[in-house]
């Protein structure tokens, strides 16, 4: 991490001042080149915006129609006649309390998966011990592991604790699952972070554990935020674990909603389509409240604090 | 994810289950009353009771009186309760069944939680913990739950391979003797022999059978005069006809590759009956799935890839996501060759343009091959569509005899009552039971019926019937040969292998 | 308060060092040996037997398995696939997620709704995407068919899905069009990880904002964007959801990726002993590639 040691100084910013703006007739160039940047930016930004958009509005617009009629007219092709049954299908056959149980779930599994990573990170980031590097290691490896070898070990063992066809069943494998990458993640973040900070709260007389919650946890705000969004979407979308340690309708989550519509020679894609609508709403506001949070730079206020 | 099950069935006229009395007769087995069409129920009754069966080894099976057949009637609104049924006495004590299917929806899930229903209320001591499974997953779970010792007691499953090897790894109750010995509903033959692995009766069926016929779209046929094939000369000059119209003769989305697989089946059934497959089944005496029905399907279909008669793209679409449906729909298509259960799918989503626009037809006949007398009657498709199987079993290994008794009761009599099969008819699924032919009124689920019935003989789909790594293989040729990346020959070669080495490991 | 601090020696600050570790660490490594590091042993084991899963009896076999997927040119042309994968994932997903941080970083607040627009697709569930690429794709009324169509002024079909080569890139280009928003917050989350003081030092001494982000962010960023990068390897070579959803692996086995066919194996056809050797095998494939990765990686790092 050599270049934390270059964080605060400015020399590298003289460096380009003084090499890029000798005179005023390449100062006028780059001003050009920027304007072409910017119009060049702009457009890749609309097509990336349409690229994205069309899926998403197709998803919604065939939610507004009758199997047939989406078969008939195409996919691609605005609803006509609007058919909203499908939201009254979805809504009345329990579609809330799928949603309250994917809340809890999530958020339980979330805060203490933020804790535990914030936690191991730390040390793994800011800390010398001899077996540093080895457990970071295992710790990356673990990542590699595909989730299906888990499903029968974790079944047996659901089964024996008690905790089968309940919520607490699923908490201990999203936790654990989400964190070999955000221990990964948050050690990259934390690494970041100048160790003067450190050293200076150390010098005010605080001990490590006073040290990670005042300094280091604040400071990995944009690291947890990220990882709030990255295992906050795939636990709500989540199905395997969901599917196989959830068998009462009243005790599943949403993801296992959309088996309420799908049956073995049978399938009504507009209704799933009205239920993935339903289940991604909550994600886009969640996302349009607290993507702020994510530009903030916070280092300024840290060390001027 | 279509499972297929399937079975070989003798038609009514040959021999005939049996249990001819065996309560067979009794309530559970009679046509619902609901077309009150009397007549074609007591015909129905007496083709199915006319013969007696082969193979019931169990002498203590009683002859049976046809009076039941009458009492049902009346009875149908009943329910299933009558104390003169010969069935096990169940037990008192308190008792809890976990019970797996994969009704996730209506109509199959209202049809089924009330047979459950019924039996609960006749049986108030014994809990049955009905389990509704997602079909998508439902053999990883199965897979999770038995190697945990946590498999359900009553499971379905769509008989074929994987109900053998429940069987073998100590999952499925040989239920042989007790099918013999007490009342059951008059399952048709090949349903009985769907249930059945190495003479041993294995599950009790409960989905209803699903034929494998041509779909077409009558307005287009009319508008360009073509009338319904008989035989496969005469399909290819429809196909000629259409193609020339500017129609997409077939309907197929091959990406899910047992669709296109019933092309093939239904090229080597009419070729050459069941002789070859069940031949290369073997890779005994010569038999291959490089031998002529196999190459003579494989070319057929390739010369109609060529040709144009599929869909461009056609291992792109998926029938997963109702593709091919859609094809029909738009009209850009005029035929699909597909499941029965398409009746009821097609149906739902918009009635008024099934009717005005779907017909079926059975899959036309191979003239040459008929000529040379092969016969034309061998069909594809499955004759249980679901059965239960039984996982009774105590601690120590030994069958527990209490709980299997009362799964047998629900599966025989709750499942597959009138009630039941009412319920099953009203949502277009036909059961698997004596009869039950006769009651159809929806003249398209006639026609499949009726070419089910006259059957000598159902093959059940490839994709079930081979063991599961040769199934994988089978699929991938089925997208090869509709790409036309491999010859017949080595497609007939690809399989071979896979079987030949399926043979060797078992 | 800070007396002990100043009293200690170095061997008893180590300790306290390890201690404090070992605090930090164990609520992670209990959970994770639970339920991760243990199921991974236990796949080990059952690769030495030929199971079908569910039986009471497992037949051990040693390295039979083992010996067999050396020999198993459906499990290597799977790797392929998978490496083929994480190449493309790389060089798609990494540099489009930058662009879009960047544009995000240097266009400030009111971008936001561009922002919020291109997370989009990262909120889909694997089902609708690939249920609606199925049809945007479909050479009948498709997207991409009807588009062609238009250009080339007659009925012009692509497939994109259903041919060997086309499919496997196609996947590749739909996974892109998931992930990239991941990376996009990603490296929105590392500007917003920069010192603003920098930044503000930056512009005083009059660099425009290209030269900043250029000369000095994204070299700053170096940490960020080598954890990305190995995210993507990792998450590449075991990807299963989408491609099960939208092509099994198929047609005829072009799209097979290590996790599809360790699935088929396991959970369909009766093969656990096996498929927990392709697993396992897949796990060794991957920890090698993503050490190896950080092995590399890093050297260049500290030059």
């Amino acid at each position: 991490m050599a270049q934390n040691n270059n964080l605060h100084g400015c020399t590298m910013a003289a460096d380009i001042n003084s090499m890029e703006k000798t005179n005023d007739a390449d100062y006028r160039m780059s001003k050009i080149k920027s304007r072409i940047a910017w119009t060049i930016a702009t457009i890749f930004a609309l097509i990336q915006l349409v690229l994205t958009l069309t899926p998403f509005f197709f998803m919604i617009m065939n939610s507004f129609r009758k199997q047939f009629d989406m078969l008939q007219q195409g996919v691609f092709h605005l609803p006509d006649p609007w058919y909203f049954n499908n939201y009254v299908e979805v809504v009345t056959h329990g579609f809330f309390g799928y949603f309250f149980r994917s809340v809890v779930v999530v958020a339980i599994s979330l805060v203490l998966m933020l804790i535990i990573s914030a936690f191991a990170a730390y040390p793994l980031a800011r800390m010398r011990f001899r077996l540093n590097g080895l457990i970071y290691a295992m710790i990356v490896a673990m990542m590699a592991v595909p989730m299906h070898v888990t499903l029968i070990p974790i079944f047996k063992l659901t089964t024996t604790v008690g905790f089968y066809d309940s919520l607490k069943a699923l908490i201990g494998p999203y936790v654990a699952f989400a964190l070999p990458m955000s221990v990964f993640i948050l050690t990259a973040f934390m690494k970041t972070i100048p160790r003067e900070i450190e050293e200076s709260a150390e010098i005010d007389g605080c001990n490590r554990y006073q040290n990670f919650f005042m300094m280091i946890l604040p400071l990995s705000k944009s690291g947890l935020s990220t990882l709030s969004i990255y295992n906050g979407v795939s636990m709500w979308n989540e199905f395997a674990f969901a599917n196989t340690l959830l068998i009462t309708p009243s005790k599943k989550t949403l993801p296992l909603a959309l088996g309420q519509f799908k049956g073995e020679h049978s399938l009504d894609i507009p209704i799933i389509m009205a239920v993935l609508t339903l289940s991604v709403l909550p994600m886009i506001t969640l996302f349009i409240i607290f993507q702020d949070k994510l530009v903030k730079g916070m280092m300024a206020g840290a060390v001027k604090g | 994810m279509k499972k297929k099950v399937f079975a070989t069935f003798l038609a009514t006229a040959l021999t005939v289950t049996s249990i001819v009395g065996c309560g067979g007769g009794s309530t559970s087995t009679t046509a619902p009353a609901s077309g009150g069409d009397d007549t074609a129920k007591t015909e129905a009754t007496e083709t199915t009771e006319a013969t007696d069966k082969a193979e019931s080894t169990d002498a203590a099976e009683k002859t049976e009186s046809t009076d039941t057949a009458d009492a049902t009637t009346e009875e149908a609104s009943d329910g299933a309760k009558t104390s003169d049924k010969n069935i096990p006495t169940l037990t008192t004590e308190p008792l809890t069944i976990t019970l797996w299917d994969i009704a996730t929806e209506d109509p199959a899930k209202s049809t089924q939680e009330s047979a459950v229903q019924r039996f609960m209320a006749d049986y108030p001591n014994i809990t049955v913990n009905q389990v509704h499974q997602q079909n998508d997953n439902y053999k990883q779970q199965l897979v999770v739950a038995m190697s945990s010792g946590q498999a359900p007691n009553m499971y379905i499953h769509w008989g074929g391979g994987p109900m053998a090897e429940y069987y073998k790894s100590g999952f499925a109750n040989d239920i042989t003797d007790m099918y013999a010995k007490y009342d059951h509903p008059d399952f048709i033959d090949a349903a009985v022999a769907q249930s059945t692995y190495d003479g041993k009766m294995l599950a009790i069926p409960f989905g209803g059978l699903s034929g494998c016929d041509i779909f077409y779209n009558k307005t287009i046929f009319a508008e360009q005069g073509i009338e319904v094939p008989e035989t496969i000369d005469d399909l290819e000059a429809a196909c000629a006809k259409l193609k020339e119209a500017g129609y997409t003769p077939f309907a197929l989305a091959n990406a899910s590759k047992w669709t296109g697989s019933m092309y093939y089946m239904y090229l080597v059934a009419r070729h050459s009956g069941n002789d070859e497959f069940d031949a290369a089944y073997t890779q005994e005496n010569g038999g291959s799935f490089t031998s002529p029905a196999f190459i003579y399907a494989a070319e057929k279909i390739q010369d109609w890839v060529k040709k144009g008669y599929f869909p461009d793209g056609v291992n792109s679409l998926t029938a997963d996501d109702n593709q091919d449906r859609a094809l029909l729909y738009d009209g850009s298509a005029a035929m699909m060759l597909h499941g029965s259960w398409q009746v009821a799918g097609i149906r739902s989503d918009n009635e008024e343009w099934y009717n005005e626009n779907i017909g079926v037809f059975r899959f036309p006949e191979d003239s040459e091959a008929k000529a040379n007398g092969v016969p034309q009657n061998v069909e594809i498709g499955t004759a249980i569509g679901n059965g239960f199987s039984f996982n009774c079993f105590k601690e120590d290994g030994s069958v527990d005899q209490d709980m299997l008794d009362a799964c047998y009761v629900l599966a025989t009599q709750y499942y597959n009552d009138d009630t039941y099969n009412q319920m099953q008819m009203e949502s277009g699924n036909i059961p698997s039971i004596k009869g039950f032919d006769a009651q159809v009124d929806d003249p398209n689920n006639r026609v499949v019926v009726d070419v089910f019935f006259n059957a000598s003989n159902v093959q059940l789909w490839y994709d079930q019937y081979l063991p599961a790594s040769v199934t994988e293989v089978h699929k991938n040729c089925m997208t090869e040969l509709f790409g036309l990346e491999k010859t017949p020959e080595e497609i007939g070669q690809e399989q071979d292998e896979a079987m030949k080495k399926a043979i060797a490991e078992q | 308060m800070d007396k002990s601090n100043n009293v200690g020696l170095a061997q008893a600050k180590a300790r306290s060092t390890a201690k404090a570790a070992t605090v930090f660490l164990l609520p992670a490594l209990l959970l994770i040996t639970i339920f991760i590091v243990y199921p991974v042993i236990d796949t080990f084991v059952i690769s030495g037997y030929k199971w079908n899963g569910i039986s009471a009896d497992r037949i051990f076999v040693g390295l039979d398995n083992w010996k067999a997927l050396l020999k198993d040119a459906m499990f290597w042309k799977s790797f392929q696939h998978n490496l083929i994968v994480m190449v493309f994932s790389i060089l798609l997903q990494i540099p489009i997620g930058m662009l879009l941080a960047t544009f995000l970083d240097a266009g400030g607040k009111k971008f936001n709704i561009f922002k919020i627009i291109w997370f989009l697709p990262y909120l889909m569930s694997s089902v609708a995407i690939a249920f609606l690429f199925i049809y945007a794709l479909a050479t009948n009324g498709g997207l991409i068919s009807s588009l062609a169509t238009i250009f080339n002024g007659k009925r012009t079909t692509i497939d994109l899905l259903g041919t060997a080569p086309n499919a496997l890139y196609t996947v590749i280009g739909v996974m892109a069009w998931q992930f990239t928003p991941f990376y996009m917050v990603y490296f929105i989350a590392g500007y917003g990880n920069i010192d603003t003081t920098i930044y503000e030092a930056a512009v005083i001494d009059g660099a425009t904002r290209g030269q900043y982000i250029r000369l000095i962010a994204i070299p700053l960023l170096g940490p960020i964007f080598k954890t990305a990068c190995t995210m993507s390897l990792i998450g590449s070579l075991k990807y299963f959801d989408m491609i099960w959803n939208m092509t099994q692996g198929g047609p005829s086995g072009s799209t097979e990726l290590m996790a599809t066919y360790m699935y088929k194996l396991s959970f369909q056809q009766f093969n656990m002993g096996y498929g927990s050797c392709v697993a396992a095998g897949m796990f060794i494939l991957i920890t090698a590639i993503a050490l190896l990765f950080n092995k590399v990686f890093k050297v260049k790092e500290d030059y």
